[in-house]
């Protein structure tokens, strides 16, 4: 581990704050780079930070959840019921309820509801409702050592029965069809370019806190230990520290951070549906991070960039077939690249110098060596 | 012509009441007159005649055979109308051909004929009829819906039809209903002696279906007839307590079966994820494999099927195979999706899980890309839509056992269950491949020092908790759709019934999956809502962990970890 | 005057799916004592460490430190927190972090989630650091991954932890398991120049080893779960029992 910012990666940083706050959106608005574009790219950069907030959890905590999906919906949903009665009386039914609402037969706004109609409450539930569902579940699951891949599935399952509710109708959440037809977003039209280039430059800067926020944590003491957990849990306990207590923090913490990445996300690709919150939605960010290169913020980041623009292009040029290239993608890095694509400058450093100090044959990298997670 | 209607057969009887157009009443004698009788062409006779199937011909000059000039007589027309719009005609009351003096058979057109029409009291004596012969019908089980139909209508006109039934009926099942059907119409009736007597009847035998009836009664008769009300309202207090104990063994019945599906859904993961510790996201694809196997044993035992992988498409000839012979193909269907599911696990377990032994969560996420992959095979093979596999016929019918619902499918998943599970453990304790099996889960390394080639031992090993996973889908193909996304379905379930079981107990998994199956359909009847009876199973499940964080039995041992 | 009694444990019973590893214990430590312990395998010696830090719970029988906390109340963090460190059979050690920062985790001090989110390490407390690092050789290797250090360097590392912890009571599990005989010899001296600042319980095979840092001091023998019998090394040594478990029945020598 790095100690501290090295003046490359501070420069890096700087330069991507650079293009994402400025260049970009001022290429944008002068008609150089397309909307369309600029909303991908929004797109990609929430779940850049969904990716980040799996990492925190997987690669720095041996915490393999698969329920950051759950946790990402919740600040859309959260978000999005905001938006829902920002439409007013713009929606099909010319109606001051939601529409769904008026579908199922409802004449006034259901009490958990009102409340929402402030934007500042929606902001303190996009931080609240995840964060306390993953406290209760993350206080029993952690209190009573639930480790490992049995942490996977009971996240799964947790993951599956919050979609399971929320496709319910009388959820009062839309059901089915969730929230969409979005309208203002602070008496701004969602629909602009304008606001959606507002929206980028949010998502950049949250990116960007996110990043160095965690990049700060993973420097403190609190990361040695956090990294200590992943490592050898029994040892932390012998050493004082009350490891549940450390990671529950940090599934409080990545919960929030996907929430946010959440909220930002459906403004921009305007729906937020059940299906957003699967089991296999929370598999894929893990692709992602495996795909980058867990154990390091710049690798999530990284692969949920390279494997959303992968999918983009494969679902046009192979529908039929682009499920078989994730699948495949994601079966050959798990065995021949563990370290993801973050690790490739480093693998191939260490092959040259081999080459060049002898000509034996290089041997191949030993995957025990980079699944230091995996403690039983 | 009338006269001699006790010794016609019913088909005379009809085909002279046809005839007699201007004698509405003659005819609705006649027709009725066959009431009670159980003659199998009665109901077919008359239904022809309420949709107008009958015409009246009238004999020209010459006559037909039999017939003078100017007489009627009923008619049938045969389906070979021909460029004359003509067609043969025949008898209504022999079913012989019409013929005309000289022997020929008549063909008339149709329009030229009278069509023979019905009335409105005509078609009510009709239905009476009808009744009436259902109720006399040889099958008892159409015997009895018919006796339950008419209780259930409550109409006492019938009430003289099923007096004289009952005392003739041999059938005991039908005899009940006739019972209770007679204690229903009873309940309209003027008298109150004959309500309570009804009343008390329909208590005495707990019948089900008064329920609605008692409460209308007891609600009708409340101001004005007290006594029968207070009857009433006992009778079906009676009723309700016994339907809250048939709904009790139904819902311990239904979680019966549905914790067989979990058991046979999880037990091949008991076995590649209890015992050898690989956490396999496929396991759903290889139930789906399964499945599509016996969709294809299914298609080739019938008309054969056509495939269009990936662009590439040809035909599989079928057997055409027909009756019993088509009906056993899921004996065939069995060991197929166990050998497909099984090769499809070795492939996996040497492709990509021999690499990943002792790193389960790696082996989570390689197997959760084999899932996509082989969900996408399955898609471009067999197509995104659900296909069905129709039940062998046994698989569909029921028992009613103390008025609990038993259907043949359930009966035979927990049966099905019993067996994989006894099979199972048998395999395991009882042979030297489940001797070797358990050496090489429980210490690897010593089972090697000792010759065991361990390699062998867990490619079979988890061919074998694969092959489980493709008899889960023959099954699970009997009971609902199949689609390439069926495993999805029960991944979730499965998981958690074996970490509820207890990792590495066999014993533990049966356990878990009975007690979330009973606990699930318990909440499903207490709730009325399937979604939330899940979600709480979830809840329970997070909730039981807490107690019991290795699952309900745990294999002790010393130092696990560093 | 009696010592104050660090450790008491009375009547422990510990069993796994049968079999009996912990029976009917009884063992008293003074303060400041350095105990050796050994025991043919099986014996139950590491199941008897589990039992003081918490990491299996007795089936019956209790364990007091300083005669007023019972420990079978708490968990393993707690046990630590009240005093008790603990060097594994094998070494345990933080293999991603540098020696470094496997000390700076175990130094003593604030353990809390909130107290270590803003936590910076003092002067003294990277002074300490270095001396230990000294004590244990391993100053060369202060920022090496502990993953690539040698066994015995790991060794050597995770007694340096258990100093770093400055625990009143340190358990210590086999810790020439796998070193050579100089190796041995300097961690024997290691923890004889320990004894009396700590108390120190050492569990071991080697009886070289254990002959070296016993001199004077008290070696308890458990055979199948209990205390066989307590005494110099020389008197365990040449107790017909003892011989008796550890080279069987054969040997025995008649008793005149």
């Amino acid at each position: 581990m790095r100690r501290n910012f090295s003046r490359s990666e501070l420069i890096a940083v700087g330069v991507i704050a650079l293009l994402g706050l400025i260049v970009l959106p001022a290429l944008n608005s002068a008609g150089l780079i397309s909307n369309f574009a600029i909303n991908l790219w929004g797109k990609y950069l929430c779940y850049a930070v969904l990716a980040i907030s799996v990492d925190l959890l997987w690669g720095y905590t041996g915490l393999l959840s698969l329920g950051q999906a759950l946790f990402f919906s919740l600040g859309g949903y959260m978000l999005g019921m905001h938006l829902m009665l920002m439409i007013g009386k713009l929606g099909q039914y010319k109606s001051d309820l939601p529409d769904f609402m008026v579908f199922l037969g409802y004449t006034s706004l259901p009490t958990f509801w009102q409340p929402f109609r402030s934007f500042l409450f929606a902001a303190l539930m996009i931080l609240a409702v995840p964060g306390l569902l993953s406290g209760v579940f993350g206080y029993l699951a952690f209190r009573s050592r639930i480790k490992g891949v049995y942490f996977s599935i009971l996240t799964q399952a947790l993951t599956y029965a919050g979609s399971l509710m929320f496709f319910r109708n009388d959820l009062l959440m839309g059901g089915n069809n969730g929230f969409t037809d979005f309208k203002l977003l602070l008496g701004l039209d969602l629909r602009t370019p304008g606001v959606q280039r507002g929206l980028f430059i949010a998502t950049v800067a949250l990116l960007l806190l996110v990043y160095l926020g965690c990049r700060w944590l993973t420097m403190t003491k609190f990361g040695l230990v956090q990294r200590a957990v992943r490592d050898s849990e029994t040892r932390v306990l012998f050493s004082g520290y009350a490891a549940a207590n450390y990671k529950l923090f940090i599934f409080v913490l990545a919960a929030i951070i996907a929430s946010l990445g959440g909220a930002l996300y459906v403004p921009q690709v305007g729906i937020i549906n059940p299906s957003e919150m699967t089991p296999d939605k929370s598999l894929e960010a893990v692709v992602w991070c495996a795909v980058g290169g867990r154990g390091t913020l710049f690798g999530p980041v990284l692969g949920a960039i390279s494997v959303n623009a992968l999918k983009s292009w494969a679902t046009r040029a192979y529908p039929d077939s682009w499920l078989i290239i994730l699948g495949g993608l994601f079966i050959l890095v798990v065995l021949f690249l563990p370290g993801g694509i973050a690790s490739v400058p480093g693998l191939l450093a260490r092959t040259m110098r081999r080459r060049k100090k002898s000509d034996e044959p290089i041997a191949a990298v030993p995957a025990t060596a980079v699944s230091a997670a995996t403690e039983a | 012509m009338a006269t001699a209607a006790h010794a016609e057969s019913p088909r005379e009887t009809v085909a002279h009441a046809v005839v007699l157009t201007d004698n509405a009443d003659e005819q609705r004698r006649l027709v009725s007159g066959l009431a009670g009788n159980s003659d199998p062409d009665i109901p077919r006779l008359l239904n022809l005649w309420k949709e107008s199937g009958f015409f009246i011909a009238t004999a020209p000059a010459g006559g037909w055979q039999g017939l003078a000039e100017g007489a009627k007589v009923a008619v049938t027309l045969g389906d070979d109308k021909d460029a004359d719009d003509k067609q043969a005609a025949s008898v209504l009351a022999t079913g012989a051909p019409l013929r005309d003096p000289a022997g020929q058979p008549v063909r008339l057109v149709a329009t030229d004929l009278d069509n023979a029409d019905t009335d409105f009291d005509l078609r009510l004596a009709m239905k009476t009829v009808l009744d009436l012969a259902a109720v006399t019908a040889a099958d008892p089980v159409q015997r009895r819906q018919v006796v339950e139909q008419i209780g259930l209508a409550q109409d006492p006109a019938k009430l003289p039809v099923l007096r004289e039934r009952v005392k003739v009926e041999t059938d005991a099942h039908v005899q009940q209903a006739l019972r209770v059907a007679i204690a229903l119409l009873e309940l309209r009736s003027e008298d109150a002696a004959t309500q309570i007597a009804a009343t008390n009847t329909l208590g005495a035998v707990r019948a089900l279906s008064a329920r609605d009836a008692l409460t209308t009664l007891a609600r009708e008769t409340e101001t004005t007839r007290p006594q029968v009300a207070r009857a009433a309202q006992a009778a079906g207090k009676a009723i309700e307590t016994h339907l809250q104990v048939v709904n009790f063994f139904g819902t311990l019945f239904r979680g019966l079966s549905l914790a067989s599906v979990l058991l046979v859904v999880a037990i091949g993961l008991a076995i590649t994820f209890g015992l050898m510790g690989i956490i396999n996201m496929a396991h759903g694809e290889l139930i789906a494999i399964g499945a599509y196997t016996t969709y294809l044993v299914q298609n080739l035992f019938g008309n054969g099927m056509a495939l269009s992988p990936f662009g590439w498409s040809f035909r599989l000839p079928g057997l055409n195979a027909g009756g019993w012979f088509y009906e056993s193909y899921f004996l065939f269907a069995l060991p197929l999706s166990f050998l497909s599911a099984a090769l499809a696990g070795v492939l996996l377990e040497r492709c990509v899980i021999r690499f990943l032994y002792r790193r389960p969560l790696e082996s989570l996420l390689a197997t959760w890309g084999v899932s996509l992959v082989l969900q996408q095979l399955l898609r471009s093979v067999f197509g995104a839509n659900n296909v069905q596999v129709y039940s062998p016929s046994w698989l569909s019918g029921h028992w009613t056992v103390f008025d609990v619902l038993l259907g043949w499918n359930r009966v035979f998943v927990i049966a099905f269950a019993v067996a994989i599970i006894a099979g199972t453990w048998a395999l395991l304790t009882k042979t030297p491949f489940g001797l070797l099996i358990r050496a090489v889960t429980q210490n690897r390394a010593m089972a090697a020092c000792m010759g065991v080639r361990t390699e062998r031992v867990n490619v079979l090993t988890f061919a074998f908790g694969s092959g489980l996973a493709g008899l889960a889908g023959a099954f699970l193909a009997q009971i609902g759709n199949v689609g390439p996304s069926l495993g999805q379905n029960y991944i979730v379930d499965s998981f958690m019934t074996v970490v509820v079981g207890g990792v590495g107990n066999l014993f533990g998994t049966v356990i878990s999956a009975l007690g979330i199956g009973v606990t699930d359909q318990g909440l499903q009847q207490i709730l009325g809502n399937p979604v939330l009876g899940k979600i709480l199973v979830l809840c329970a499940i997070i909730l039981f962990l807490q107690w019991k964080p290795a699952g309900l039995f745990v294999t002790r041992s010393r130092n696990l970890e560093g | 005057m009696r010592k104050p009694l660090l450790l008491a444990a009375e009547g422990l019973n510990k069993s796994f799916a049968g079999f009996h590893a912990i029976r009917n214990l009884n063992f008293y430590m003074e303060e400041g004592e350095l105990r050796t312990v050994i025991g043919p395998n099986g014996a139950g010696k590491s199941t008897f460490l589990d039992l003081i830090t918490g990491r299996t719970r007795p089936d019956s029988g209790t364990l007091f430190w300083k005669d007023e906390t019972d420990l079978t109340r708490l968990n393993e963090y707690q046990i630590f927190r009240a005093g008790i460190g603990r060097k594994f059979q094998t070494p345990t050690v933080y293999i991603d972090h540098t020696v470094f920062e496997n000390l700076l985790l175990s130094l003593e001090g604030a353990r809390g989630v909130w107290a270590n989110l803003f936590h910076r390490p003092t002067k003294t407390q990277i002074d300490r650091i270095h001396e230990i690092l000294g004590l244990i050789q391993l100053s060369a290797k202060a920022d090496t991954k502990a993953g690539a250090l040698a066994h015995g360097q790991k060794q050597w590392l995770e007694i340096g932890m258990l100093l770093a912890q400055n625990a009143k009571l340190l358990l210590v599990d086999e810790p020439a398991a796998g070193l050579t005989d100089e190796e041995t010899h300097r961690t024997g001296e290691l923890l004889l120049s320990l004894a009396g600042r700590h108390s120190i319980i050492v569990i071991e095979h080697d009886m070289v080893f254990v002959r070296q840092i016993s001199l004077g001091r008290k070696v308890t023998v458990l055979h199948q779960g209990s205390v066989l019998c307590e005494g110099s090394a020389d008197e365990v040594q040449n107790d017909e029992r003892v011989i008796e478990v550890y080279l069987g029945r054969k040997h025995v020598r008649p008793v005149n």
